[in-house]
């Protein structure tokens, strides 16, 4: 299996370049704009006022949410969005073609007829995701690491959280594609399908916090367990959206290799 | 060493799979697994190597179960298929050093022989390959590691006849190691050229197994005549068609009424020579049909 992981890896490190160049150039963009945007931010402040407190809420800075001015809070609300949205595409795109790329381009009629175990094939390419999706989130971990340093203190926790909270988010995009790639064989249709839910569970994130009576579909997405507001407010992802996250995953995966192992492998 | 015992396969979607088909291949033998397009070929190889499911029966490859002991199964087993698709943006060798990888050792003298002789250059990537180049990389992966058993799906198509003809010598190199190969081909000649035994399928069943030389030996005649006569054509004549002004069919009765017929009419021209297996493809073909 090492030698499956090790080609799987090397296949998929172009695009893991270029969406990690991607994710972290932006939240360093993002960040750089900081100082400018301190000096501007009582005209900001003025400028956003009049905005509704339910759109401001969306976007973390409502009441007892983010404080702009403040350097984790700028991030939480500018550079944070990036990541979650560019990181949690890749994740759909990776976890939902790792998969059926094999079957699209009928490699995996090679790959079957080798003596490697669906389990072991399947685990594989999960770690290679899971790997990629870490490497990706670490790219962005030194960045804001590099970046808190030169704006003066750095929070480990809030730090930690902003650099690794967007990675259970993407595994969860990332496990979803997967299962359903094992029924949509398509790369095209699956990362149609998957992209969709990635954009869908964003606005499903905006609709829950710009209206009270959709309150409730906050526990649906992905986007609410890894607030940034918690992150900086409480320092932690709460522990109900954690396990939900992991469940998610979990299942996710599981039912994947539940199906997959009996699946006829058709030409 | 292979063994099927009513294998069945039924598609949820595409109507015909295979049904019960039972057959025994013995170690050290090339056995010839012939039909048509969609007859059911590739169904059984994919059912084989556990790339699907069968729906009933069972088959054992060296008395290993083909889908509890899958694994250890293709441990053995070097497999060619009829369309060869392979990681694109590898190049050759590090792909034939991936294949080998699951197998265990290769044998570098022999896999560098073979790469000389089929004429294939191993840094090249394989998305730049032609059909005919990539089916010479699968040669590569499926030979260089010896393997105890080779199942070959319709390997020879996309080489040159050149290359056939090479490929053909590795083939029978392996025999005299010991290695067992399934071999299933809808071209009759060259199952006929290198195979020992000949199993024919047709809409999902085998309705057929012989030694080719017994194929060979069957009574059958392919006759032309040139004649103005008419005559009455019996059941044993198949086959009947008119090429060129000759009278063509394959004759399958008795040689004494044959003569006895021919020497009843004004004959201009005549040949009587031993049928191509095609042709006792056909007959086997038409009797079934017409049953």
């Amino acid at each position: 299996m090492k030698k499956l992981v090790i080609t799987e890896f090397k296949r998929s490190f172009k695009s893991l370049i270029l969406w990690t160049s991607i994710v972290a150039g932006l939240a360093a963009l993002m960040l750089m704009l900081y100082p400018a945007f301190k000096e501007a931010f009582s005209q900001i402040e003025e400028f956003l006022s009049v905005y509704p407190e339910a759109f401001l809420e969306a976007f973390g800075m409502g009441e007892g949410g983010l404080d702009m001015s403040d350097f984790y809070g700028w991030f939480g609300v500018e550079g944070y969005l990036f990541v979650n949205l560019i990181g949690g595409s890749y994740a759909a795109i990776l976890g939902g073609s790792i998969l059926s790329k094999e079957e699209d381009d009928k490699t995996i009629e090679f790959l079957l007829s080798k003596p490697i175990s669906r389990d072991r094939i399947l685990f594989g390419k999960a770690i290679v995701v899971a790997v990629n999706l870490l490497m990706l989130n670490t790219a962005v971990a030194f960045v804001l690491l590099i970046a808190f340093a030169i704006y003066g203190n750095i929070n480990v926790p809030v730090w930690l959280l902003f650099s690794y909270a967007p990675f259970l988010l993407q595994m969860i995009f990332a496990s979803i594609s997967f299962f359903i790639s094992v029924f949509v064989t398509k790369s095209r249709k699956v990362l149609s399908i998957a992209l969709g839910i990635v954009i869908g569970m964003y606005v499903v994130d905006l609709i829950s916090k710009l209206t009270d009576e959709f309150e409730f579909l906050k526990y649906f997405t992905p986007y609410e367990y890894v607030n940034a507001v918690t992150i900086v407010n409480d320092e932690m992802i709460k522990p109900l959206y954690l396990l939900i996250s992991v469940l998610m995953i979990g299942f996710s995966f599981t039912a994947a290799w539940f199906f997959y192992r009996k699946k006829d492998i058709t030409a | 060493m292979i063994k099927l015992q009513k294998l069945t396969k039924y598609y949820k979607k595409h109507a015909r799979g295979i049904l019960g088909v039972s057959l025994e291949i013995k170690p050290g033998e090339i056995f010839g697994f012939i039909g048509p397009n969609g007859a059911g070929k590739s169904t059984t190889v994919r059912t084989l190597l556990n790339l699907i499911f069968p729906t009933s029966g069972s088959a054992e490859i060296d008395g290993l179960d083909i889908v509890s002991e899958s694994i250890e199964i293709r441990k053995m087993v070097g497999y060619i298929p009829s369309e060869v698709n392979f990681y694109g943006e590898m190049a050759v060798k590090d792909f034939v050093e991936y294949a080998c990888s699951f197998h265990g050792e290769i044998d570098r003298p022999y896999m560098a022989m073979l790469v000389d002789k089929l004429e294939l250059d191993l840094n090249r990537k394989i998305e730049d390959l032609s059909f005919g180049n990539k089916k010479k990389v699968a040669i590569v992966a499926a030979l260089a590691t010896h393997p105890k058993i080779l199942i070959l799906d319709e390997p020879t198509s996309g080489l040159d006849p050149l290359m056939q003809n090479l490929f053909f010598q590795f083939l029978e190199a392996e025999k005299k190691n010991g290695t067992t190969i399934f071999f299933s081909s809808h071209n009759l000649s060259e199952v006929q050229r290198i195979c020992d035994r000949v199993g024919i399928i047709k809409e999902g069943e085998l309705i057929k197994v012989e030694t080719v030389d017994d194929i060979m030996k069957t009574r059958a005649k392919t006759v032309k005549i040139k004649t103005q006569d008419g005559f009455e054509p019996t059941d044993e004549m198949l086959k009947i068609e008119k090429i060129n002004g000759f009278i063509s069919f394959v004759y399958t009765g008795e040689i004494k009424n044959l003569v006895q017929l021919l020497a009843s009419l004004t004959i201009e021209d005549v040949s009587i020579t031993e049928p191509s297996l095609e042709e006792i493809f056909m007959h086997y073909y038409e009797r079934e049909a017409t049953r």
